[in-house]
């Protein structure tokens, strides 16, 4: 069975381009790990998923967002 | 042909202000242009996990426009410097600063979703 349709936040918002540098927005869409939110759940369209997750992965690697929430070294 | 960079600096925050713009003016000079790079300060922040035993950088976010070929040696020089925790450079040829979609385009890429969807039945 086809899953409802849900609004893309990106598009509604009207992004072009997901930022990375941008931690309040990526941090809506990580999940209380700290894992990437699938479209499924977050309604985000294909070519802002894509985007998203590659931005989470650069700011990961930059310390802007944790690997893995709740962890302490 | 020269394209547009985007690159993050993230500074050992136990350096002085002045030794960081130092370094980076240092740095900058090796890629050879006439125009300065648009340089934003971030400043000291909490990482969000530990690098080593970091706990806090000195975030520095510049964007430039340079020849590709010169790349390679200003990363090595980065590399080389312990006063950086780690640094990040990226293609900054997308439409982060473009200002927002119209409403053709919305409707543009709605329509075009919509065929995919289609094909999918």
């Amino acid at each position: 069975m086809r899953r409802p349709q849900k609004s893309c936040p990106f598009c509604e918002g009207r992004v072009r381009w997901v930022d990375y540098k941008d931690d309040r927005t990526l941090g809506r869409f990580i999940t209380d790990q700290g894992k990437i939110l699938p479209s499924r759940l977050s309604g985000t369209c294909a070519r802002h998923q894509r985007q998203l997750s590659t931005a989470i992965k650069r700011a990961r690697y930059l310390a802007i967002i944790p690997y893995l929430k709740g962890h302490t070294a | 042909m020269t394209r547009n960079y985007e690159a993050v600096y993230i500074f050992d925050s136990t350096l002085e202000d002045a030794a960081i713009n130092e370094k980076l003016g240092r740095f900058h000079g090796l890629l050879g242009t006439t125009e300065q790079p648009e340089v934003t300060h971030w400043g000291r922040r909490q990482l969000a996990y530990y690098i080593g035993r970091r706990e806090n950088g000195y975030y520095v976010v510049s964007r430039f426009n340079i020849d590709p070929t010169v790349l390679p040696e200003y990363e090595r020089a980065w590399k080389l410097d312990d006063g950086v925790v780690r640094y990040l450079i990226t293609l900054h040829e997308h439409e982060v600063g473009a200002p927002p979609m119209s409403e053709e385009e919305l409707a543009a890429q709605a329509a075009r979703r919509d065929d995919d969807d289609d094909d999918e039945d």
